[in-house]
Protein backbone atom coordinates (compact mmCIF):
# COMPACT_ATOMS: atom_id res chain seq x y z
CA UNK A 1 0.00 0.00 0.00
CA UNK A 2 2.83 2.43 0.74
CA UNK A 3 5.04 4.06 -1.86
CA UNK A 4 4.48 2.28 -5.09
CA UNK A 5 5.64 3.10 -8.55
CA UNK A 6 2.73 3.95 -10.76
CA UNK A 7 3.04 4.53 -14.47
CA UNK A 8 3.49 8.26 -14.00
CA UNK A 9 3.94 10.45 -10.98
CA UNK A 10 1.30 13.02 -11.88
CA UNK A 11 -1.92 11.08 -11.16
CA UNK A 12 -0.54 9.89 -7.83
CA UNK A 13 0.24 13.44 -6.80
CA UNK A 14 -3.21 14.55 -7.84
CA UNK A 15 -4.82 11.75 -5.87
CA UNK A 16 -2.73 12.63 -2.83
CA UNK A 17 -3.73 16.26 -3.18
CA UNK A 18 -7.37 15.32 -3.46
CA UNK A 19 -7.19 13.04 -0.42
CA UNK A 20 -5.43 15.69 1.63
CA UNK A 21 -8.04 18.25 0.62
CA UNK A 22 -10.91 15.97 1.61
CA UNK A 23 -9.39 15.29 5.03
CA UNK A 24 -8.64 18.96 5.63
CA UNK A 25 -12.13 19.98 4.56
CA UNK A 26 -13.80 17.33 6.69
CA UNK A 27 -11.77 18.21 9.76
CA UNK A 28 -11.70 21.97 9.55
CA UNK A 29 -14.81 23.10 7.69
CA UNK A 30 -17.18 23.06 10.69
CA UNK A 31 -14.77 25.18 12.70
CA UNK A 32 -14.24 27.56 9.78
CA UNK A 33 -17.99 27.81 9.42
CA UNK A 34 -18.45 28.81 13.04
CA UNK A 35 -15.57 31.24 12.72
CA UNK A 36 -17.35 32.92 9.81
CA UNK A 37 -20.48 33.07 11.97
CA UNK A 38 -18.54 34.71 14.76
CA UNK A 39 -17.38 37.57 12.54
CA UNK A 40 -20.73 38.06 10.84
CA UNK A 41 -22.50 41.13 12.19
CA UNK A 42 -25.65 40.31 14.09
CA UNK A 43 -28.69 42.17 12.84
CA UNK A 44 -30.39 42.04 16.19
CA UNK A 45 -27.62 41.90 18.72
CA UNK A 46 -30.17 42.71 21.34
CA UNK A 47 -30.12 40.40 24.29
CA UNK A 48 -33.69 41.18 25.29
CA UNK A 49 -35.37 40.77 21.96
CA UNK A 50 -33.10 38.60 19.88
CA UNK A 51 -34.93 37.86 16.67
CA UNK A 52 -33.66 34.58 15.33
CA UNK A 53 -35.26 34.55 11.93
CA UNK A 54 -33.43 37.71 11.08
CA UNK A 55 -30.23 35.75 10.75
CA UNK A 56 -29.36 34.55 7.26
CA UNK A 57 -27.05 31.88 6.01
CA UNK A 58 -23.89 33.86 5.36
CA UNK A 59 -20.86 32.38 3.66
CA UNK A 60 -18.82 35.55 3.34
CA UNK A 61 -19.84 38.42 5.58
CA UNK A 62 -19.80 41.78 3.75
CA UNK A 63 -18.48 43.66 6.73
CA UNK A 64 -16.59 41.37 9.12
CA UNK A 65 -16.77 42.53 12.70
CA UNK A 66 -15.35 41.75 16.11
CA UNK A 67 -18.51 43.06 17.78
CA UNK A 68 -19.56 39.52 18.75
CA UNK A 69 -16.29 38.98 20.61
CA UNK A 70 -16.68 42.31 22.37
CA UNK A 71 -20.20 41.57 23.54
CA UNK A 72 -19.13 38.06 24.54
CA UNK A 73 -16.92 39.54 27.22
CA UNK A 74 -19.10 42.58 27.94
CA UNK A 75 -22.57 41.01 28.17
CA UNK A 76 -21.86 37.39 29.13
CA UNK A 77 -19.35 37.10 32.01
CA UNK A 78 -17.20 35.05 29.67
CA UNK A 79 -13.98 36.27 31.26
CA UNK A 80 -15.00 34.63 34.55
CA UNK A 81 -15.76 31.30 32.89
CA UNK A 82 -12.50 31.44 30.99
CA UNK A 83 -10.67 32.08 34.25
CA UNK A 84 -12.45 29.15 35.94
CA UNK A 85 -11.55 26.77 33.14
CA UNK A 86 -7.94 27.91 33.33
CA UNK A 87 -7.72 27.51 37.11
CA UNK A 88 -9.34 24.06 37.12
CA UNK A 89 -7.47 22.69 34.11
CA UNK A 90 -4.17 24.16 35.30
CA UNK A 91 -4.69 22.94 38.86
CA UNK A 92 -5.57 19.49 37.63
CA UNK A 93 -2.49 19.42 35.42
CA UNK A 94 -0.18 20.24 38.34
CA UNK A 95 -1.87 17.84 40.78
CA UNK A 96 -1.87 15.04 38.23
CA UNK A 97 1.77 15.50 37.27
CA UNK A 98 2.95 15.49 40.88
CA UNK A 99 1.06 12.44 42.08
CA UNK A 100 1.45 10.49 38.85
CA UNK A 101 5.21 10.97 38.65
CA UNK A 102 5.64 9.95 42.29
CA UNK A 103 3.40 6.94 41.70
CA UNK A 104 5.09 5.90 38.47
CA UNK A 105 8.50 6.19 40.14
CA UNK A 106 7.32 3.95 42.97
CA UNK A 107 5.83 1.36 40.63
CA UNK A 108 8.64 1.24 38.08
CA UNK A 109 11.74 1.43 40.24
CA UNK A 110 10.84 -0.49 43.36
CA UNK A 111 9.76 -4.02 44.19
CA UNK A 112 7.55 -4.18 47.22
CA UNK A 113 4.85 -6.32 48.73
CA UNK A 114 1.50 -5.77 47.01
CA UNK A 115 3.01 -3.90 44.08
CA UNK A 116 1.12 -5.61 41.29
CA UNK A 117 -2.12 -5.62 43.29
CA UNK A 118 -1.91 -1.86 43.73
CA UNK A 119 -1.11 -1.43 40.07
CA UNK A 120 -4.06 -3.52 38.95
CA UNK A 121 -6.28 -1.67 41.43
CA UNK A 122 -5.39 1.66 39.81
CA UNK A 123 -6.27 0.16 36.43
CA UNK A 124 -9.63 -1.01 37.68
CA UNK A 125 -10.24 2.46 39.10
CA UNK A 126 -9.37 3.85 35.67
CA UNK A 127 -11.98 1.73 33.94
CA UNK A 128 -14.87 2.49 36.29
CA UNK A 129 -17.40 4.22 34.04
CA UNK A 130 -17.98 7.85 34.91
CA UNK A 131 -21.76 7.31 34.83
CA UNK A 132 -21.48 5.41 38.09
CA UNK A 133 -19.37 8.14 39.69
CA UNK A 134 -21.62 11.08 38.86
CA UNK A 135 -24.32 10.65 41.51
CA UNK A 136 -22.11 9.60 44.44
CA UNK A 137 -19.58 12.34 43.68
CA UNK A 138 -22.39 14.85 43.76
CA UNK A 139 -23.58 13.53 47.13
CA UNK A 140 -20.09 13.30 48.61
CA UNK A 141 -19.10 16.73 47.36
CA UNK A 142 -22.22 18.26 48.86
CA UNK A 143 -21.54 16.57 52.17
CA UNK A 144 -18.00 17.90 52.38
CA UNK A 145 -18.76 21.28 50.85
CA UNK A 146 -16.60 20.60 47.80
CA UNK A 147 -19.19 21.38 45.15
CA UNK A 148 -18.92 24.87 43.70
CA UNK A 149 -15.26 25.09 44.60
CA UNK A 150 -12.31 25.09 42.24
CA UNK A 151 -10.51 22.63 44.48
CA UNK A 152 -13.37 20.16 44.34
CA UNK A 153 -13.44 20.38 40.55
CA UNK A 154 -9.70 19.74 40.38
CA UNK A 155 -10.18 16.58 42.47
CA UNK A 156 -13.16 15.37 40.45
CA UNK A 157 -11.35 15.80 37.15
CA UNK A 158 -8.44 13.77 38.52
CA UNK A 159 -10.65 10.65 38.34
CA UNK A 160 -9.75 10.22 34.70
CA UNK A 161 -6.63 12.32 34.19
CA UNK A 162 -4.57 10.89 37.08
CA UNK A 163 -4.71 7.19 36.05
CA UNK A 164 -4.17 8.14 32.41
CA UNK A 165 -1.03 10.13 33.18
CA UNK A 166 0.15 7.43 35.60
CA UNK A 167 0.02 4.82 32.83
CA UNK A 168 1.74 7.16 30.40
CA UNK A 169 4.56 7.90 32.85
CA UNK A 170 4.96 4.22 33.80
CA UNK A 171 5.57 3.53 30.12
CA UNK A 172 7.97 6.42 29.92
CA UNK A 173 9.97 5.80 33.09
CA UNK A 174 10.46 2.14 32.29
CA UNK A 175 12.34 3.06 29.11
CA UNK A 176 15.01 4.89 31.12
CA UNK A 177 18.08 2.81 31.96
CA UNK A 178 18.48 1.93 35.63
CA UNK A 179 22.25 2.46 35.53
CA UNK A 180 21.66 6.20 35.67
CA UNK A 181 19.83 6.10 39.01
CA UNK A 182 22.34 3.67 40.43
CA UNK A 183 25.21 5.93 39.37
CA UNK A 184 23.47 8.89 40.96
CA UNK A 185 22.87 6.95 44.16
CA UNK A 186 26.53 6.04 44.33
CA UNK A 187 27.26 9.75 44.04
CA UNK A 188 25.15 10.30 47.14
CA UNK A 189 21.75 11.24 45.73
CA UNK A 190 18.78 10.24 47.88
CA UNK A 191 16.00 8.29 46.23
CA UNK A 192 13.70 11.26 45.96
CA UNK A 193 16.55 13.30 44.52
CA UNK A 194 17.10 10.63 41.87
CA UNK A 195 13.54 11.19 40.72
CA UNK A 196 13.94 14.95 40.72
CA UNK A 197 17.44 15.18 39.25
CA UNK A 198 17.64 12.21 36.91
CA UNK A 199 14.29 10.73 35.97
CA UNK A 200 12.11 13.79 35.60
CA UNK A 201 14.56 15.78 33.42
CA UNK A 202 15.05 12.73 31.18
CA UNK A 203 11.33 12.17 30.76
CA UNK A 204 10.48 15.77 29.95
CA UNK A 205 8.63 14.88 26.71
CA UNK A 206 6.49 12.37 28.63
CA UNK A 207 5.76 14.94 31.34
CA UNK A 208 4.83 17.57 28.77
CA UNK A 209 2.54 15.14 26.96
CA UNK A 210 0.91 13.87 30.16
CA UNK A 211 0.47 17.31 31.68
CA UNK A 212 -0.95 18.90 28.58
CA UNK A 213 -3.28 16.01 27.88
CA UNK A 214 -4.56 16.27 31.45
CA UNK A 215 -5.08 19.99 30.84
CA UNK A 216 -6.96 19.41 27.59
CA UNK A 217 -9.12 16.63 29.08
CA UNK A 218 -10.10 18.82 31.99
CA UNK A 219 -10.65 21.89 29.85
CA UNK A 220 -12.98 19.93 27.59
CA UNK A 221 -14.86 17.93 30.21
CA UNK A 222 -18.50 18.80 30.46
CA UNK A 223 -20.18 16.32 32.81
CA UNK A 224 -18.46 16.95 36.13
CA UNK A 225 -18.45 20.68 35.50
CA UNK A 226 -22.15 20.65 34.74
CA UNK A 227 -23.10 18.53 37.72
CA UNK A 228 -20.80 19.90 40.40
CA UNK A 229 -21.01 23.62 39.72
CA UNK A 230 -23.99 25.88 39.86
CA UNK A 231 -22.58 29.34 40.43
CA UNK A 232 -20.91 31.58 37.87
CA UNK A 233 -17.87 31.73 40.14
CA UNK A 234 -16.93 28.12 39.30
CA UNK A 235 -18.74 27.28 36.04
CA UNK A 236 -16.44 26.36 33.19
CA UNK A 237 -16.61 27.01 29.46
CA UNK A 238 -18.28 23.72 28.38
CA UNK A 239 -21.18 24.48 30.75
CA UNK A 240 -21.64 27.85 29.06
CA UNK A 241 -21.45 26.17 25.67
CA UNK A 242 -24.50 24.15 26.64
CA UNK A 243 -26.34 27.30 27.64
CA UNK A 244 -25.48 28.69 24.24
CA UNK A 245 -26.70 25.50 22.59
CA UNK A 246 -30.01 25.88 24.39
CA UNK A 247 -30.24 29.33 22.87
CA UNK A 248 -29.55 31.66 25.75
CA UNK A 249 -28.58 34.28 24.87
CA UNK A 250 -30.22 33.69 21.51
CA UNK A 251 -27.52 35.54 19.64
CA UNK A 252 -25.71 33.04 17.46
CA UNK A 253 -22.86 35.34 16.55
CA UNK A 254 -21.95 35.64 20.21
CA UNK A 255 -22.31 31.88 20.78
CA UNK A 256 -20.05 31.27 17.80
CA UNK A 257 -17.48 33.69 19.19
CA UNK A 258 -17.69 31.82 22.49
CA UNK A 259 -17.10 28.51 20.74
CA UNK A 260 -14.02 29.89 19.00
CA UNK A 261 -12.60 31.38 22.20
CA UNK A 262 -13.19 28.10 24.12
CA UNK A 263 -11.47 26.04 21.45
CA UNK A 264 -8.54 28.30 20.71
CA UNK A 265 -6.37 27.63 23.82
CA UNK A 266 -6.49 23.85 23.53
CA UNK A 267 -6.12 23.94 19.75
CA UNK A 268 -3.01 26.11 20.07
CA UNK A 269 -1.53 23.88 22.77
CA UNK A 270 -2.16 20.88 20.57
CA UNK A 271 -0.67 22.37 17.42
CA UNK A 272 2.43 23.58 19.27
CA UNK A 273 3.16 20.25 20.94
CA UNK A 274 1.45 17.94 18.45
CA UNK A 275 4.21 15.39 18.07
CA UNK A 276 4.55 14.71 21.79
CA UNK A 277 0.80 14.77 22.35
CA UNK A 278 0.00 12.39 19.53
CA UNK A 279 2.48 9.78 20.69
CA UNK A 280 1.14 10.20 24.23
CA UNK A 281 -2.43 9.71 23.04
CA UNK A 282 -1.63 6.65 20.99
CA UNK A 283 0.35 5.09 23.84
CA UNK A 284 -2.16 5.91 26.55
CA UNK A 285 -5.13 4.68 24.61
CA UNK A 286 -3.89 1.35 23.34
CA UNK A 287 -0.93 0.09 25.23
CA UNK A 288 -2.11 1.41 28.55
CA UNK B 1 27.04 2.98 55.33
CA UNK B 2 29.93 4.00 53.06
CA UNK B 3 32.61 3.27 55.63
CA UNK B 4 31.35 -0.21 56.38
CA UNK B 5 33.79 -2.80 55.14
CA UNK B 6 31.27 -5.21 53.67
CA UNK B 7 28.09 -3.36 52.75
CA UNK B 8 26.97 -6.22 50.51
CA UNK B 9 26.63 -8.45 53.52
CA UNK B 10 25.08 -5.91 55.85
CA UNK B 11 22.41 -4.68 53.44
CA UNK B 12 20.30 -7.81 52.96
CA UNK B 13 20.12 -8.47 56.68
CA UNK B 14 18.78 -4.97 57.23
CA UNK B 15 16.22 -5.35 54.46
CA UNK B 16 14.79 -8.47 55.94
CA UNK B 17 14.36 -6.83 59.31
CA UNK B 18 11.92 -4.04 58.36
CA UNK B 19 9.79 -3.14 55.41
CA UNK B 20 11.04 -0.31 53.24
CA UNK B 21 8.29 2.30 53.40
CA UNK B 22 9.66 4.54 50.67
CA UNK B 23 7.84 2.98 47.67
CA UNK B 24 4.59 3.00 49.62
CA UNK B 25 5.07 6.71 50.26
CA UNK B 26 5.57 7.23 46.54
CA UNK B 27 2.37 5.50 45.49
CA UNK B 28 0.32 6.71 48.46
CA UNK B 29 -0.89 10.03 47.00
CA UNK B 30 -2.28 8.61 43.78
CA UNK B 31 -3.74 5.53 45.46
CA UNK B 32 -5.42 7.61 48.17
CA UNK B 33 -6.79 10.06 45.63
CA UNK B 34 -8.18 7.29 43.44
CA UNK B 35 -9.66 5.59 46.47
CA UNK B 36 -11.36 8.84 47.43
CA UNK B 37 -12.71 9.83 44.03
CA UNK B 38 -13.38 6.46 42.39
CA UNK B 39 -13.46 3.49 44.78
CA UNK B 40 -15.41 5.16 47.58
CA UNK B 41 -17.94 6.75 45.16
CA UNK B 42 -18.47 3.39 43.46
CA UNK B 43 -19.36 1.76 46.76
CA UNK B 44 -21.52 4.75 47.57
CA UNK B 45 -23.29 4.34 44.22
CA UNK B 46 -24.20 0.76 45.09
CA UNK B 47 -25.45 1.89 48.48
CA UNK B 48 -27.52 4.71 46.95
CA UNK B 49 -28.95 2.34 44.37
CA UNK B 50 -30.69 0.49 47.17
CA UNK B 51 -32.32 3.58 48.64
CA UNK B 52 -35.06 5.96 47.57
CA UNK B 53 -32.62 8.87 47.95
CA UNK B 54 -33.53 12.20 46.47
CA UNK B 55 -31.22 15.18 46.38
CA UNK B 56 -33.94 17.27 47.98
CA UNK B 57 -34.13 15.14 51.13
CA UNK B 58 -30.83 13.36 51.28
CA UNK B 59 -30.88 12.81 55.04
CA UNK B 60 -34.19 10.98 54.97
CA UNK B 61 -33.22 8.39 52.35
CA UNK B 62 -34.45 4.96 53.36
CA UNK B 63 -33.21 1.53 52.41
CA UNK B 64 -35.57 -0.11 49.94
CA UNK B 65 -33.53 -3.15 48.91
CA UNK B 66 -33.89 -4.15 45.32
CA UNK B 67 -37.06 -2.15 44.69
CA UNK B 68 -35.22 0.16 42.27
CA UNK B 69 -34.07 -2.81 40.23
CA UNK B 70 -37.59 -4.21 40.13
CA UNK B 71 -38.87 -0.84 39.02
CA UNK B 72 -36.55 -0.97 36.00
CA UNK B 73 -38.21 -4.12 34.71
CA UNK B 74 -41.49 -2.25 34.42
CA UNK B 75 -39.98 1.02 33.24
CA UNK B 76 -40.54 1.45 29.51
CA UNK B 77 -37.93 4.22 29.23
CA UNK B 78 -35.35 1.91 30.75
CA UNK B 79 -36.31 -1.09 28.62
CA UNK B 80 -36.32 0.91 25.39
CA UNK B 81 -33.11 2.48 26.57
CA UNK B 82 -31.32 -0.85 26.17
CA UNK B 83 -32.10 -0.86 22.46
CA UNK B 84 -31.34 2.87 22.14
CA UNK B 85 -27.95 2.34 23.82
CA UNK B 86 -27.08 -0.50 21.48
CA UNK B 87 -28.25 1.46 18.43
CA UNK B 88 -26.14 4.46 19.48
CA UNK B 89 -23.07 2.26 20.14
CA UNK B 90 -23.25 0.44 16.84
CA UNK B 91 -24.02 3.53 14.77
CA UNK B 92 -21.19 5.62 16.24
CA UNK B 93 -18.54 2.93 16.40
CA UNK B 94 -19.09 1.48 12.94
CA UNK B 95 -19.22 4.90 11.31
CA UNK B 96 -16.09 5.96 13.16
CA UNK B 97 -14.27 2.93 11.85
CA UNK B 98 -15.59 3.52 8.34
CA UNK B 99 -14.22 7.06 8.36
CA UNK B 100 -11.05 6.43 10.35
CA UNK B 101 -9.68 3.51 8.35
CA UNK B 102 -9.44 5.35 5.00
CA UNK B 103 -7.89 8.34 6.77
CA UNK B 104 -5.32 6.11 8.47
CA UNK B 105 -4.50 4.31 5.21
CA UNK B 106 -4.08 7.64 3.47
CA UNK B 107 -1.84 9.07 6.18
CA UNK B 108 0.28 5.95 6.01
CA UNK B 109 1.39 6.94 2.51
CA UNK B 110 4.54 8.96 2.04
CA UNK B 111 3.90 12.45 0.81
CA UNK B 112 5.01 15.99 1.48
CA UNK B 113 2.92 17.80 4.07
CA UNK B 114 1.80 14.58 5.73
CA UNK B 115 2.59 15.96 9.19
CA UNK B 116 0.41 18.96 8.50
CA UNK B 117 -2.54 16.89 7.30
CA UNK B 118 -2.17 14.59 10.29
CA UNK B 119 -2.20 17.51 12.72
CA UNK B 120 -5.23 19.07 11.03
CA UNK B 121 -6.97 15.69 11.13
CA UNK B 122 -6.64 15.68 14.93
CA UNK B 123 -8.30 19.08 15.42
CA UNK B 124 -11.87 17.75 15.92
CA UNK B 125 -10.65 15.57 18.78
CA UNK B 126 -9.16 18.58 20.56
CA UNK B 127 -12.33 20.64 20.20
CA UNK B 128 -14.37 20.51 23.43
CA UNK B 129 -17.35 18.13 22.91
CA UNK B 130 -19.75 20.83 24.07
CA UNK B 131 -18.42 23.07 21.29
CA UNK B 132 -18.79 20.21 18.79
CA UNK B 133 -22.42 19.90 19.84
CA UNK B 134 -22.92 23.62 19.34
CA UNK B 135 -21.21 23.45 15.92
CA UNK B 136 -23.48 20.72 14.65
CA UNK B 137 -26.62 22.33 16.06
CA UNK B 138 -25.57 25.46 14.25
CA UNK B 139 -24.99 23.70 10.95
CA UNK B 140 -28.32 21.87 11.13
CA UNK B 141 -30.32 24.79 12.47
CA UNK B 142 -33.83 25.10 11.06
CA UNK B 143 -33.62 28.82 10.37
CA UNK B 144 -30.09 29.60 9.33
CA UNK B 145 -28.33 26.23 9.11
CA UNK B 146 -25.89 25.70 6.29
CA UNK B 147 -27.17 22.18 5.64
CA UNK B 148 -30.68 23.41 4.93
CA UNK B 149 -29.31 26.11 2.68
CA UNK B 150 -27.14 23.72 0.67
CA UNK B 151 -29.91 21.14 0.33
CA UNK B 152 -32.40 23.74 -0.83
CA UNK B 153 -29.90 25.12 -3.33
CA UNK B 154 -29.21 21.62 -4.60
CA UNK B 155 -32.93 21.13 -5.06
CA UNK B 156 -33.19 18.23 -2.60
CA UNK B 157 -35.46 20.11 -0.24
CA UNK B 158 -38.23 22.58 -0.95
CA UNK B 159 -37.96 24.47 2.29
CA UNK B 160 -36.02 24.56 5.52
CA UNK B 161 -36.47 21.63 7.88
CA UNK B 162 -36.29 21.78 11.69
CA UNK B 163 -34.02 18.73 11.89
CA UNK B 164 -33.59 18.56 15.63
CA UNK B 165 -37.29 18.12 16.33
CA UNK B 166 -37.40 14.84 14.41
CA UNK B 167 -36.41 11.78 16.49
CA UNK B 168 -34.67 10.05 13.57
CA UNK B 169 -32.90 13.09 12.17
CA UNK B 170 -31.76 14.30 15.59
CA UNK B 171 -30.34 10.86 16.36
CA UNK B 172 -28.26 10.85 13.19
CA UNK B 173 -27.12 14.42 13.71
CA UNK B 174 -25.88 13.62 17.21
CA UNK B 175 -24.21 10.49 15.80
CA UNK B 176 -22.46 12.52 13.13
CA UNK B 177 -21.27 15.05 15.69
CA UNK B 178 -19.91 12.20 17.81
CA UNK B 179 -18.26 10.56 14.81
CA UNK B 180 -16.66 13.84 13.79
CA UNK B 181 -15.31 14.24 17.31
CA UNK B 182 -14.17 10.65 17.86
CA UNK B 183 -12.74 9.64 14.50
CA UNK B 184 -9.29 11.27 14.86
CA UNK B 185 -8.31 9.18 17.87
CA UNK B 186 -9.33 6.02 16.09
CA UNK B 187 -7.46 7.07 12.95
CA UNK B 188 -4.36 7.87 14.99
CA UNK B 189 -4.36 4.46 16.67
CA UNK B 190 -4.99 2.65 13.39
CA UNK B 191 -2.17 4.64 11.83
CA UNK B 192 0.15 3.57 14.64
CA UNK B 193 -0.85 -0.05 13.95
CA UNK B 194 -0.29 0.34 10.20
CA UNK B 195 3.17 1.73 10.79
CA UNK B 196 4.25 -1.40 12.62
CA UNK B 197 3.70 -3.56 9.52
CA UNK B 198 7.14 -4.35 8.11
CA UNK B 199 7.63 -2.89 4.61
CA UNK B 200 9.38 -6.06 3.41
CA UNK B 201 6.05 -7.86 3.44
CA UNK B 202 4.72 -5.54 0.77
CA UNK B 203 7.94 -5.71 -1.21
CA UNK B 204 7.83 -9.49 -1.20
CA UNK B 205 4.18 -9.43 -2.24
CA UNK B 206 4.99 -7.07 -5.08
CA UNK B 207 7.73 -9.34 -6.29
CA UNK B 208 5.18 -12.13 -6.31
CA UNK B 209 2.92 -9.92 -8.39
CA UNK B 210 0.18 -9.39 -5.84
CA UNK B 211 -2.24 -6.61 -6.68
CA UNK B 212 -2.61 -3.66 -4.26
CA UNK B 213 -6.06 -4.94 -3.35
CA UNK B 214 -4.87 -8.42 -2.49
CA UNK B 215 -1.96 -6.92 -0.55
CA UNK B 216 -4.50 -4.94 1.43
CA UNK B 217 -6.63 -8.01 2.09
CA UNK B 218 -3.80 -10.41 2.88
CA UNK B 219 -1.24 -8.23 4.63
CA UNK B 220 -2.80 -5.04 5.94
CA UNK B 221 -6.10 -6.36 7.24
CA UNK B 222 -4.71 -9.35 9.18
CA UNK B 223 -2.08 -7.13 10.79
CA UNK B 224 -4.43 -4.45 12.03
CA UNK B 225 -7.22 -6.85 12.98
CA UNK B 226 -6.27 -7.11 16.69
CA UNK B 227 -6.13 -3.32 16.96
CA UNK B 228 -9.46 -2.94 15.18
CA UNK B 229 -11.11 -5.48 17.45
CA UNK B 230 -9.68 -3.81 20.50
CA UNK B 231 -10.77 -0.36 19.33
CA UNK B 232 -14.31 -1.51 18.61
CA UNK B 233 -14.58 -3.04 22.06
CA UNK B 234 -13.20 0.02 23.82
CA UNK B 235 -15.32 2.47 21.87
CA UNK B 236 -18.45 0.42 22.54
CA UNK B 237 -17.79 0.64 26.26
CA UNK B 238 -17.08 4.34 25.98
CA UNK B 239 -20.11 5.09 23.89
CA UNK B 240 -22.42 3.20 26.26
CA UNK B 241 -21.25 5.59 28.95
CA UNK B 242 -21.32 8.66 26.82
CA UNK B 243 -23.58 11.48 27.89
CA UNK B 244 -22.08 14.84 26.86
CA UNK B 245 -22.91 15.01 23.20
CA UNK B 246 -26.45 13.65 23.46
CA UNK B 247 -27.27 15.79 26.47
CA UNK B 248 -25.82 19.02 25.08
CA UNK B 249 -27.47 18.63 21.68
CA UNK B 250 -30.86 17.14 22.55
CA UNK B 251 -31.29 16.84 26.32
CA UNK B 252 -32.31 13.26 25.50
CA UNK B 253 -35.24 14.41 23.38
CA UNK B 254 -37.38 14.94 21.45
CA UNK B 255 -39.46 12.97 23.92
CA UNK B 256 -37.36 10.06 25.14
CA UNK B 257 -36.04 9.27 21.68
CA UNK B 258 -32.38 9.84 22.58
CA UNK B 259 -32.45 8.44 26.11
CA UNK B 260 -29.66 5.91 26.19
CA UNK B 261 -29.24 4.31 29.62
CA UNK B 262 -26.42 6.69 30.53
CA UNK B 263 -28.44 9.72 29.45
CA UNK B 264 -31.50 8.42 31.29
CA UNK B 265 -29.52 8.04 34.49
CA UNK B 266 -28.14 11.54 34.04
CA UNK B 267 -31.57 13.05 33.38
CA UNK B 268 -32.90 11.39 36.54
CA UNK B 269 -29.98 12.86 38.46
CA UNK B 270 -30.95 16.28 37.18
CA UNK B 271 -34.47 15.60 38.43
CA UNK B 272 -32.95 14.80 41.85
CA UNK B 273 -34.03 11.12 41.76
CA UNK B 274 -30.54 9.98 42.63
CA UNK B 275 -31.49 6.62 44.11
CA UNK B 276 -33.05 5.32 40.92
CA UNK B 277 -30.41 7.10 38.81
CA UNK B 278 -27.69 5.25 40.71
CA UNK B 279 -29.47 1.95 40.27
CA UNK B 280 -29.55 2.41 36.50
CA UNK B 281 -25.90 3.47 36.42
CA UNK B 282 -24.91 0.43 38.48
CA UNK B 283 -26.83 -1.93 36.19
CA UNK B 284 -25.24 -0.34 33.12
CA UNK B 285 -21.79 -0.64 34.68
CA UNK B 286 -22.40 -4.25 35.63
CA UNK B 287 -23.35 -5.08 32.05
CA UNK B 288 -20.26 -3.35 30.75
CA UNK B 289 -18.10 -5.07 33.33
CA UNK B 290 -18.21 -8.28 31.31
CA UNK B 291 -16.71 -6.49 28.38
CA UNK B 292 -14.33 -4.31 30.32
CA UNK B 293 -12.95 -7.17 32.43
CA UNK B 294 -11.38 -8.31 29.20
CA UNK B 295 -9.89 -4.88 28.67
CA UNK B 296 -8.60 -4.59 32.23
CA UNK B 297 -6.86 -7.94 31.88
CA UNK B 298 -5.19 -6.87 28.67
CA UNK B 299 -4.19 -3.52 30.18
CA UNK B 300 -2.88 -5.12 33.35
CA UNK B 301 -0.73 -7.60 31.46
CA UNK B 302 0.71 -4.79 29.37
CA UNK B 303 1.42 -2.49 32.28
CA UNK B 304 2.93 -5.19 34.43
CA UNK B 305 5.28 -6.06 31.57
CA UNK B 306 6.11 -2.42 30.97
CA UNK B 307 6.71 -1.59 34.59
CA UNK B 308 9.20 -4.35 35.16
Amino acid sequence: MSTKRRKSAVPRRMLIGLGAFVILFYSLAPLLWIFVASITPEHTANFDRAWLSNRQVTYFPDSPTVANYVSLFATVPFGTYFRNSTIIAGGNMILTLVIASLGAYGFVRFRFFGRSSFLVATLVAYTIPSVVLLVPLLVIFRTYGLNNTHFGMVLAEATHSAPFVLLLLINYFSTLPRDLDEAAQVDGCGRLKVLWRIILPLSLPGLVAGGLLAFIMTWNNFLFAFLLTSTAEVKTLPVIMRQFALGEPAVWGVSAAGAIVSTLPVALIFLLFQRMLMSGLAAGAVKG
Amino acid sequence: MTDLPMPAVVKPRRRRKRIDLFPYLMIAPICLLLAAVTVYPTLKAIELAMTDASLLRLQRATFIGIANFKRMLGDQVFLDGLWRTLRWDVAVVSLELAVALPIALFLNLNFRGRGFVRAAMMVPYITPPAVVGLLFLYMFDGNFGVVNDLLVRAGVLDGYVAWMSSPTASFWIVVSAMVWYGTPLMALILLAALQTIPGELYEAAQVDGASPWSQFLNITIPHIMPTVFFLLLLRMIWMSNHIDMIFVMTGGGPGFSNHTEAVYSFMLTNQFQIGYASAIAVVLAAMLMFVSAFYVRHLARNVLVNAS
